[in-house]
């Protein structure tokens, strides 16, 4: 079934990614914004663009009923969802296919299955992948919990079954730190959150943030594309990403990948996903959480394998099978990604929103602006703070760093602050040029 | 299909704006005019595909409507009135004039309406839903044609308030 018309349920970098994707492959594009995005990128290139609300993103672009109505109206085949917003409702994948329109991403269940935290892991552990080791589900008492406690190994992490935000997690070393802190989390999560449910994780230290991008089709192929280190973050919000990740032999690359198909098979997934994984330094990986959408860092993937993701993640949706089989898929050279994003990082990052008076955007061998950015649009404050993402391919890791720092040098963006004088220090850091660097690396180093 | 003197002002719209590349589909017929350097070329094919106006320079606006057939594109900016009320859209959806293709529409220019008048419908997944003109006054102008997809914000009616 080929599409004709795609909407994209979006807005920004990722907008303008999809319509790129489509005009290549001869499909019409419908835009929507929001009051606050008239001027952007992604409405001037789409072949159609209608305003779906005001600036709020719950009254615009998660407005299912006013994106329905431009689906229906345009007569849409089909809708991408982007990342973010409506990218992992179930609800909405729901709706699309009750109105006819297919939804780009994989199906409803599959989207459940995995968004739920202990559901995923169950399916995990059945599907032989390895998790984070922890407590089936909430502890029931203190004797469970000891049991348990002994069993994964100290220091175990208590977290809060309700609990979000970073609150309702607390460390206990050792035993007797277990027994004065479990009820002491339990009374503060019945508190927080109005359920005292806790459950014990193993606590993982000097683990990289390492995640494997999968693509499977409706015919029951799955194949994975190779490995992300995501682990440069500041708050859980990833900086810099980078493929293939610095520290993975080729053994435990096919391991991570073979464990990333089976989890994908395992929810009868279509589309593109990827398994988030920590890695440790004793070469062990632990099921994290499967995002069941194209990602941010996408870009470092299609670098090193030369796929176009989201124009396969199209060709799936139509019903065709994979265009490539797994051992076709080679991963070449190294990619590099930073996000570009419109903060200070001279005090704390703060945002800086704003016009952009001058924008050049650098070019060369090996170097890829994916961003809805030009001289003089304005970068509002009711959205994300990104401006662009600056990727490079070169053949080595070293050369990817050299390539990155002189994008960024030429890289001029003037009227707001932005991230680019943060990136080239973060390039020039030891840590960051060894590439044995963790989870922990911003919060541990200055940059 | 346009006649010359239709031609001819396109040609001069384009060459008068600093937009390069004009292309207009209208009932089977494709006009394109293009301003690669200083001459203009333009020519003219017949073609099947849907109406639309596709700009494909980003650079300045067409500031002027062309007199030819109406593009289906969305009403342009007019020079409102300020003293005079729009009634705009709240919602993405097909902006019906009456309950009923039978029925007479609710409203007409000239009409008077209060704030709890209904004006039209707009249909969104098949549910109907009436707009309040929440204003008093007169319907000065309907905006938007019967049948027509309407987004947020479009303007649909500009009452004189009393």
């Amino acid at each position: 079934m080929k599409f004709h018309k795609i909407l994209i349920a979006n807005r920004g970098e990722i907008a303008v990614r999809i319509i790129r994707a489509c005009r290549e492959l001869g499909i019409a594009t419908v835009a929507v914004y929001s009051e606050a995005d008239r001027e952007s990128l992604h409405v001037r290139l789409a072949d159609e663009a209608y305003c779906i609300g005001p600036t709020l993103s719950k009254d615009s672009y998660l407005n299912l009923t006013n994106l329905m109505s431009v689906a229906t109206l345009t007569e849409c085949d089909a809708v991408h969802p982007g990342y973010g917003f409506l990218a992992e409702n179930a609800d909405f994948a729901e709706i699309c296919e009750s109105c006819n329109i297919t939804f780009i991403g994989p199906s409803p269940d599959a989207i459940t299955r995995m968004g739920d935290k202990s559901e995923a892991k169950r399916t995990m552990i059945a599907a032989g992948v390895p998790v984070i080791p922890g407590s089936d589900g909430i502890v029931e008492d203190m004797d469970e919990a000891i049991v348990i406690a002994r069993e994964i190994g100290y220091p175990v992490i208590i977290k809060a079954t309700a609990g979000g935000g970073g609150k309702g997690i607390r460390l206990a070393e050792d035993e007797e730190s277990l027994i004065k802190q479990i009820t002491a989390a339990q009374q503060e999560a019945q508190k927080a959150f109005g359920n005292g449910g806790v459950y014990l994780e193993k606590y993982l230290t000097s683990m990289k943030h390492v995640e494997v991008q999968i693509i499977a089709d409706k015919h029951g192929n799955a194949v994975h594309l190779g490995e992300r280190d995501c682990s440069v973050q500041r708050r859980r919000q990833k900086l810099v990403e980078e493929a293939p990740c610095p520290v993975l032999s080729p053994e435990l690359r096919e391991e991570m990948g073979a464990a990333a198909v089976r989890a994908a098979v395992a929810v009868n997934y279509s589309g593109a996903g990827t398994l988030e994984f920590l890695l440790g330094q004793d070469g062990q990986f632990y099921f994290m959480e499967m995002n069941t959408r194209i990602q941010v860092e996408h870009p470092v993937t299609e670098m090193v394998t030369g796929i176009d993701l989201i124009q396969e993640m199209i060709s799936v949706a139509e019903g065709n099978p994979l265009s490539f089989r797994q051992d076709e898929v080679v991963i070449n050279g190294w990619s590099m990604e930073c996000r570009i994003n419109a903060e200070d990082p001279e005090r704390n990052f703060m945002p800086s929103p704003g016009k952009i008076d001058f924008y050049l955007a650098p070019g060369g061998p090996g170097v890829r602006v994916d961003s809805g950015a030009y001289p003089g649009y304005t970068i509002s404050p009711y959205y994300d703070s990104m401006i662009a993402k600056l990727i490079v391919w070169a053949p080595t890791r070293e050369q990817a760093i050299a390539k990155m720092k002189r994008a960024l040098d030429e890289f001029a963006i003037e009227g707001i602050y932005t991230t680019i004088p943060f990136h080239m220090r973060l390039l020039n850091h030891e840590t960051f040029v060894r590439g044995d660097f963790d989870i922990k690396f911003l919060e541990e180093n200055e940059v | 299909m346009f006649n010359l003197n239709e031609i001819k002002e396109l040609i001069q719209l384009v060459d008068e704006t600093s937009v390069q590349e004009v292309e207009i589909e209208n009932e089977g017929s494709r006009l394109v005019i293009r301003k690669p350097s200083k001459a203009e070329t333009v020519y003219v094919q017949q073609a099947t595909t849907a109406p639309a106006v596709t700009p494909q320079a980003v650079q300045a606006p067409v500031t002027a409507t062309p007199t030819a057939s109406a593009p289906a594109a969305a009403p342009t900016a007019a020079e409102v009135d300020p003293s005079l009320h729009t009634i705009v859209s709240p919602m993405v959806g097909t902006f019906y004039r009456s309950s009923s293709p039978e029925a007479a529409p609710f409203v007409s220019t000239g009409d008077k309406v209060n704030d709890k008048s209904t004006v039209c419908i707009i249909e969104a997944m098949k549910l109907m839903n009436e707009l309040e003109a929440e204003t008093n006054g007169t319907i000065v102008e309907i905006l938007a044609e019967n049948g027509q997809l309407v987004e947020y914000g479009q303007p649909l009616f500009l009452v004189k308030p009393e």
